[in-house]
């Protein structure tokens, strides 16, 4: 390996032969920061996005069991749930009393979830929620609580005293009052939920006592999760059994679906970028053709100056890479990333307030790396060639 | 299909690579027809003008291929997670039936590759440019080998099945296991280590000796009883498991990534012996001999050092 | 020390048309001597002093300096040997307009990558003897034509070559600035280095420290003087 000193002097003289051509270079850079900018900062969201998801995931029920008729969810009957606490392996089954509620004045819905206090709670952060709040209190006093995101809905919809009204299905209206706020660790999911007693929801939704939106499913085992599944669904064959690696693999693909098409998308900005390089760095105006003549007079090799034009590629490429990523650091994480997350999240209705947690990975920086400094550098290596071997002594007279 | 960002990135190069390799392979073929560094005609002139393009191409390509292995590397060990069994890059690379002969042919392209660079550089401080014709036709060679592995490495990753399960790099490389690696367990732990310690003291007395093509045979085999020895002995020491013997899993975070470290020395060591064998250049030669003895004693001194702690630590070996 | 022989230069425009720039010439300078080419433009005296200069290969035959064939030098020894040996003045001085004097004079030298004391010892050597230390980091755009003149002649001399070049030195200066860069030229005859000058400019063609006047004329030697 030949192992050389770094030549300043070198890359001085590339530095101020970049500066030479102020305008052209400045184009090149700003597209180049434009194109890691975009990039890295569709990485970050995803990133940050996928852990978000990845934890809600991790919460979700291992079974959860709904009645379906004419292909739509319908309410079960609460008995359900004894007869598969029956099933071997079994460890707890919970009737879960839910629905989504509509409020039109901002356009959003919220989740209201059913809470009872002696029930094993299914989620920890309900279990949290369920010591913090007394929801015998709750019903008692007719008050609900609220996740940040219903809150500023809540506002918005201009409420602004302590309590909502609920208009039930015969028109009439349900009063309850806000008795607090909760964030759970995961903002994607708690953001739109309202906690209130099971009978507070069931007034609302009109839903009998007897019957149950959803069941859902605990086992001892998770390599049993998919046999008892199949079990539950031979009991009921009205029902759609979901597993929470069901969850887990269609949130992945519409993941990758959203990442699939950016990534097209940027492939062809990719190839246009280099199209635009190319033809940016091959048109050497005369008074660069003669500096190289110069150079070449005064005793450098063809090496020579495809090195120092080697140096200006990277420089170019280098600096705008850097800027790129701080600037993606700076959009993502400082400014929460506006308007390029809604493509993200678009499938929650509520606009969701949440904050993106900052993920880092290093090998998200070596990705925007390799998708963007090579690729530069490739295009300018036929241009400097070009340049570097033009016959001096027609360009000298 | 394995579309994660990663593999797209790789893929993006390695068409780049493709169009650019196939460029300088044009032009290689035209020089080493038609090359006369006596001839003043227009054809020889451009020729010489085109082995510039040429020998460009072929450093850019190098001075990416080299980090894009390693990054290559660690993608195969993030794929892992997704695949059911695999727990580190060997059972990625196990996944398809490509996956072995790929990682072989990157290896060796990456010593090729270097191999055309000394030649280059010996080639333009020469008046009489004497290696250029070599040089080219070396690089024909290179071309080719260099496709199949582009080639390889697309229908690899296209390949790859996120639901067939793969061998865990425990069932893999072990004694149990059904391939030809399988064979290599038979060997005894002693002979084992007195062939490579004694690979390595045949180094040293060549060295001494000034015998270059004695040096690069030595060296050769260095590489192989090298990679058997971490598989067989000094890998378990890293893990401090006797049953681990993986080459994969120590370039994981858990191990400090000293992989890639131990990795480098060797392939630095031996790179210098092999190129030592063949080139006339006495100062190059000198420089060749002196690397590889230094890289490939670190690289020893390395892999020493895990048992010989291991035992400070224990008491006892595994 | 300098010989061409047998030169032929063909210039190929296209696949129909050539141009003979030179035609089987025979030159020999002897070191030290300070030689004119006179001729007019596209006479062919440019391309004689490319081809010593090792930027461009002889058609046919063989060009000689100090013993070395460097007609058939490939680039970078060809380079190598111009870094070392030739000291180039240009027409239109040819310096980076950007550029300080001082960064200018270095240009040379920047591929070597250079001890920084050693490059900073040549360079204030270089610009004492011609007069141009107190500007040395002015921007080159901003000096003077005379100025610009000196510090084309001082990036010629920073690695003390044997030879020195000057294509048409004196074609855009006023009669001041020509009458300065002949008093130049004097001072450069002393130490001894071999020059050589193509110029159609009359004012070389009666100085008493001009070894040779040697006429060129549609790529062949015509009459000599002296």
């Amino acid at each position: 390996m030949i192992k050389e000193k770094i030549n300043l002097y070198l890359i001085q003289y590339a530095i101020n032969a970049i500066l030479r051509q102020k305008s052209k270079n400045f184009f090149i850079l700003n597209i180049f920061i434009l194109l890691t900018f975009l990039l890295t900062s569709i990485f970050f969201i995803s990133n940050s996005i996928k852990y978000e998801l990845n934890s809600t995931v991790e919460a979700l029920p291992q079974i959860t069991v709904q009645k379906i008729k004419a292909g739509k969810s319908y309410d079960m009957d609460t008995s359900v749930v004894d007869n598969i606490l029956t099933i071997t392996g079994v460890t707890d089954a919970v009737a879960r009393v839910w629905g989504y509620y509509y409020f039109e004045n901002v356009g959003v819905n919220f989740t209201i979830v059913g809470l009872d206090t002696y029930e094993n709670q299914y989620k920890k952060s309900f279990e949290n929620i369920v010591k913090k709040f007394d929801i015998n209190e709750l019903s008692e006093n007719s008050s609900m609580i609220v996740g940040q995101g219903v809150y500023e809905s809540f506002k918005k919809g201009y409420y602004l005293q302590n309590y909502f009204n609920f208009i039930k299905p015969d028109g009439s209206i349900k009063k309850l009052a806000i008795a607090g706020t909760f964030n759970s660790d995961i903002q994607l999911e708690s953001n739109d939920v309202i906690i209130m007693s099971k009978e507070n929801v069931r007034e609302i939704f009109d839903i009998n006592e007897d019957k149950t939106t959803d069941i859902v499913v605990k086992v001892a085992n998770p390599e049993e999760i998919d046999t008892i599944a199949q079990k539950i669904k031979l009991m009921y064959p009205d029902t759609r059994v979901v597993t929470s690696e069901d969850f887990k693999v269609s949130y992945q693909n519409i993941f990758n679906y959203k990442s699939g098409i950016f990534l097209t998308i940027f492939i062809i900005s990719l190839f246009t970028f280099f199209m635009i390089i190319y033809d940016k760095s091959s048109g050497l105006s005369s008074e660069e053709k003669r500096e190289i003549g110069i150079l070449k007079a005064i005793g450098w090799t063809i090496d020579d100056v495809l090195k120092e034009k080697f140096y200006e590629s990277f420089i170019i490429s280098f600096l705008a890479y850097m800027i790129g990523i701080i600037s993606a650091f700076a959009f993502v994480y400082l400014f929460q990333a506006p308007l390029l997350r809604e493509v993200f999240v678009g499938y929650s209705e509520l606009k969701t307030t949440f904050e993106l947690p900052f993920v880092f990975n290093f090998q998200t920086l070596f990705l925007v790396f390799f998708l963007s400094v090579p690729v530069y550098i490739a295009a300018t290596i036929i241009p400097s060639w070009r340049t570097a071997t033009l016959e001096t002594d027609e360009v000298i007279r | 299909m394995m579309l994660v960002p990663e593999v797209l990135a790789i893929l993006i190069l390695n068409l780049i690579f493709a169009l650019f390799s196939l460029i300088a392979f044009v032009l290689a073929v035209r020089i080493f027809f038609k090359w006369d560094l006596n001839a003043t005609t227009k054809l020889q002139y451009s020729l010489e003008k085109q082995s510039f393009l040429t020998a460009t191409i072929i450093k850019y390509i190098f001075a990416i291929k080299l980090p894009l292995f390693l990054f290559f590397i660690f993608t195969l060990d993030n794929i892992s997670d997704l695949l059911t069994g695999a727990m580190c890059a060997a059972g990625v690379v196990d996944a398809t039936e490509y996956g072995t002969y790929l990682f072989i042919l990157k290896i060796i392209n990456i010593y090729l590759f270097g191999f055309w660079l000394v030649l280059h550089y010996l080639d333009i401080k020469s008046k009489e440019l004497k290696y250029t014709k070599i040089k080219f036709g070396f690089f024909i060679i290179i071309f080719l080998l260099f496709l199949i592995e582009l080639i390889l490495e697309s229908i690899m990753f296209n390949s790859i099945d996120i639901d067939k399960m793969v061998s865990c790099c425990g069932t893999l490389y072990s004694s149990s296991a059904t391939s030809y690696i399988s064979n290599i367990f038979l060997i005894q732990t002693p002979i084992l280590l007195s062939l490579f310690y004694g690979n390595f003291l045949l180094i040293v007395l060549f060295y001494y000796l000034k015998q270059k093509e004695l040096f690069s045979l030595v060296n050769l085999f260095f590489i192989i009883i090298s990679l058997i020895s971490l598989i067989l002995f000094f890998g378990t020491y890293i893990y401090e498991l006797p049953t681990h013997h993986c080459p994969f899993c120590f370039l994981q975070k858990d191990y400090y990534y000293v992989g890639y470290l131990i990795y480098t020395l060797l392939f630095i060591g031996t790179f210098n012996g092999l190129i030592a064998g063949f080139i006339n250049d006495k100062q190059r030669v000198k420089k060749a001999y002196k690397f590889s003895l230094v890289f490939n004693l670190l690289f020893l001194l390395l892999v020493s050092a895990y048992p010989i702690i291991y035992y400070i630590r224990n008491g006892t070996w595994l | 020390m300098i010989k061409l022989e047998n030169v032929t230069k063909i210039y190929e425009i296209n696949k129909e048309h050539c141009v003979t720039a030179l035609e089987n010439i025979n030159l020999e300078f002897k070191e030290g001597e300070l030689i004119v080419l006179k001729g007019a433009s596209g006479s062919g005296k440019s391309t004689i002093l490319s081809l010593i200069a090792a930027l461009s290969k002889p058609t046919s035959g063989e060009v000689i300096v100090d013993n070395n064939r460097i007609s058939k030098l490939p680039d970078n020894f060809a380079a190598l040997y111009r870094r070392k040996n030739i000291g180039f003045i240009f027409q239109k001085y040819n310096l980076i307009p950007t550029l300080s004097v001082k960064d200018n004079i270095l240009l040379p030298l920047v591929p070597t990558n250079p001890d920084e004391k050693e490059a900073l010892e040549k360079l204030n050597q270089v610009m004492e003897k011609f007069d141009i230390s107190h500007k040395q980091n002015i921007i080159v755009r901003n000096l003077s034509g005379g100025e610009q003149q000196r510090v084309a002649i001082a990036r010629a001399h920073i690695n003390d070559p044997k030879i020195i070049i000057a294509d048409e030195p004196t074609a855009n200066l006023d009669e001041k600035l020509s009458l300065n860069f002949i008093e130049i030229l004097k001072k450069l005859k002393q130490s001894n280095k071999t020059i050589i000058v193509a110029t159609h400019d009359p004012l070389f063609f009666n100085l008493d420290f001009v070894d040779k006047i040697i006429e060129i004329k549609n790529g062949t030697i015509g009459d000599s003087d002296k």
